[in-house]
């Protein structure tokens, strides 16, 4: 009888906690003339070396009537997916669509089960900024079969089911421009640096693309910067300050570090200002830092003279972007390429004036 | 009036069941809501998710069981997934039988024999080194862990294993097969039932679980008995690599990261006791539907995916709580 007392105590903790949490589906609904015009577009790169054409601009008179679309996202842990999440959700509710979001907590087969269940609920296209490039195509070969539209948010299918449009950026023209105009003024100063070079996940195409975008340099420039270590952070933090710490050990004279992401930028702080090295631009015992993502943290260590560039993706520009398509496919619209490229900005100490406020992590930093 | 023998048998009976089984109350509670209120539940393409995804963690939820049944755990279970899908996937996608009429079998059989070996060393570490399971489970994940990262990303540069062979994925039930997966998972549930509830090695997985030293001296085979518990719950989770795998299509190192606690929350919210002799796979698969229905409703409901993670906490901590309620009443009612 004991037993049977408690479970339905646990079932009223179950059904208080469902009523309390659950999202009634309130029609995302504004006035178009109370929103913003226009979304803004993702930008042509400040460095013109990129080749791929620009992402086209939203034109912020999209009406989605009221259509429900999915949301599936990785994993909010880091300022690039946080802002981006924002900007989808601003974007549907100007477009008056019903966003319904699911996270996977880094879990790729959840996220596939969550798929799974936004296709039962009906929604009319799906924005998933995947856990895992291969495992996702699982997922979108079901959404595809289902005949809903799947859009890919930053993170590529690697497979052969291909999605619908997939936004991304250009991980290895960025990465190689950013890293290039480090080695351009090192030349020009005379100086010469030895290297610990941070990878993301072996799982993510974007850190695949940016550590190969860092290596056509790195592998062009070896009188310039020396590799003498490289560490694999799996996007985690802890992972990434623990081999920080281990390559400073061996590596006592390292004076520049190289990461794919600003996700990276504390356990980067924290292991530098335990060993006395966080130390600003002209500083005895400053070590250089090349970034990549251009979120608060990032633009704040340009910002304050603690790194020499950071290549921006545009987190918000993406997310408004996705939704728009999103409306444009279930409506049975086509883009012309189903990749639509963000050539990035990069943020450099030479362009502080032109670029740096245009950036999406700068007010924060600002 | 008053009720015939059989009929005050019949409500005896009744009584029993609820009381024996609470969580079946629960079960149509929250079933009959999802029918009534959550939108979109009772379609087909939902109900077909909801048994898939039910057998995403049922299979592997069965063989934790023998080992909760003990008294232990089984970190290793998850990692077993992990390791198993990756070597399956290499098997089917990347080795020489690849092409082969063999890649499909012998990539099942591959992954189903990466969870006996994960589970015989950990058997050995616990009956012949003394090791408690949780120790030796929690290393042999670690290893399991660390070679289906490393692998994966000597096999393939994106750490997933692609290009498996597409009629591998019917054992997940694309393509209108929904039948190989329900078999699959039928039959393991009624094989383990059986095993449990028919045989000389059931009831000394009971009797060992209840107090092993008492088992000693009757004669029980004990350690025997506790390494066939481990072979068996790795076996079971290779066998849930093989669907897992084919779920996803890929071999995935990260495959098991997360659903530990979802295994455990089944076995535990089931009714099986933490303190082993208690239980059994007919509880976890109970425990299983809840879980899953859980999810379901939630992720329907649009219900913050904040909660999702509080909410099973509390349910595993109020199942531990009973667990434990109930067996101090019984010691206080002996003494």
């Amino acid at each position: 009888m004991r037993k049977v007392i408690f479970y339905v105590l646990a079932l009223v903790v179950i059904l208080g906690m469902i009523g309390c949490t659950v999202q009634t589906p309130v029609p995302t609904t504004a006035p178009a003339s109370t929103q913003p015009t226009s979304a803004p577009a993702i930008q042509p790169t400040a460095a013109p070396a990129a080749t791929q054409p620009p992402a086209p601009a939203t034109t912020g008179a999209i009406d989605g009537k009221g259509m429900k679309v999915g949301l599936s996202m990785d994993s909010l842990e880091s300022a690039f997916w946080i802002a981006n999440e924002k900007a989808i959700k601003a974007q549907a509710v100007k477009d008056n669509v019903q966003l319904i979001e699911v996270i996977a907590e880094g879990d790729a087969n959840k996220q596939n089960q969550q798929i799974e269940n936004l296709i039962a609920q009906g929604v009319k296209a799906i924005i998933i900024s995947p856990k895992d490039g291969s495992a996702i195509e699982a997922a979108v070969q079901k959404a595809k079969d289902a005949k809903i539209p799947v859009l890919m948010d930053n993170r590529p299918v690697q497979g052969n089911i291909m999605p619908d449009l997939q936004v991304l950026s250009d991980n290895t023209a960025m990465a190689n421009q950013a890293l290039q105009w480090f080695v351009d003024k090192a030349k020009k100063e005379g100086k010469t640096y030895k290297a610990l070079l941070l990878i993301g996940a072996l799982s993510d195409q974007n850190a695949i693309e940016r550590k190969a975008g860092h290596m056509a340099v790195l592998d062009a420039n070896k009188a310039v910067i020396n590799v003498v270590a490289q560490v694999p952070s799996e996007w985690k933090q802890d992972v990434a300050l623990a081999g920080i710490q281990n390559a400073f050990q061996a590596n006592p004279d390292i004076n520049l570090i190289i990461t794919p992401s600003d996700f990276l930028l504390p356990p980067i702080t924290s292991a530098l200002q335990q060993i006395d090295k966080w130390k600003k631009i002209g500083e005895a015992g400053h070590i250089a830092l090349v970034t990549f993502d251009g979120d608060e943290n990032g633009m704040s260590a340009l910002k304050n003279g603690y790194s020499e560039v950071d290549a921006a993706q545009s987190a918000d520009g993406t997310g408004f972007i996705l939704v728009d398509w999103a409306v444009k496919l279930a409506n049975g619209e086509k883009p012309a390429k189903v990749n639509l490229l963000d050539p990035g900005k990069i943020a450099t100490l030479d362009n502080k004036d032109t670029v740096w406020a245009t950036i999406w992590g700068w007010a924060g930093a600002k | 009036m008053e009720l015939s023998a059989s009929q005050k048998q019949l409500s005896n009976s009744v009584k029993s069941f609820i009381f024996d089984n609470p969580i079946l109350i629960l079960i149509i509670i929250l079933f009959v809501g999802a029918c009534l209120f959550v939108p979109y539940f009772l379609t087909p393409v939902n109900l077909q998710n909801f048994v898939l995804q039910g057998i995403d963690i049922l299979i592997v939820a069965i063989g934790v069981t023998f080992v909760v049944l003990n008294g232990g755990i089984d970190f290793s279970s998850t990692a077993i997934l992990s390791l198993g899908s990756v070597v399956g996937a290499y098997v089917m996608a990347k080795s020489p039988l690849a092409s082969t009429p063999w890649g499909i079998p012998v990539g099942i059989l591959s992954m189903v024999v990466v969870g006996g070996l994960v589970g015989s060393l950990n058997g050995i570490s616990v009956v012949v080194f003394k090791m408690p399971s949780f120790i030796s489970t929690l290393a042999s994940m670690m290893v399991a862990n660390g070679l289906a990262v490393y692998m994966a990303s000597v096999v393939s540069e994106t750490a997933a294993v692609n290009g498996l062979p597409t009629e591998f994925f019917a054992i997940a039930g694309v393509g209108g097969k929904l039948l190989i997966p329900v078999l699959i998972s039928t039959a393991s549930l009624l094989f383990t039932y059986w095993l449990l509830r028919y045989t000389v090695f059931g009831r000394r997985v009971f009797a060992t679980g209840t107090n092993p030293r008492t088992s000693n001296i009757s004669g029980i085979p004990v350690k025997r008995t506790i390494f066939m518990l481990m072979l068996i719950s790795g076996l079971f989770a290779g066998l849930e690599a093989v669907y897992a795998t084919a779920r996803n299509q890929s071999g995935l190192p990260s495959l098991g990261d997360k659903v530990f606690i979802d295994i455990i929350a089944a076995i535990i919210i089931g009714g099986t006791s933490i303190f082993g002799g208690t239980g059994g796979v007919k509880q976890t698969f109970y425990g299983v539907v809840f879980i899953t229905l859980l999810n379901n409703v939630v992720n329907l409901l649009g219900v913050d995916w904040t909660i999702i993670g509080l909410l099973k906490g509390i349910l595993v901590l109020v199942a531990a709580f009973i667990d434990i309620f109930s067996k101090r009443l019984e010691l206080m009612r002996r003494w």
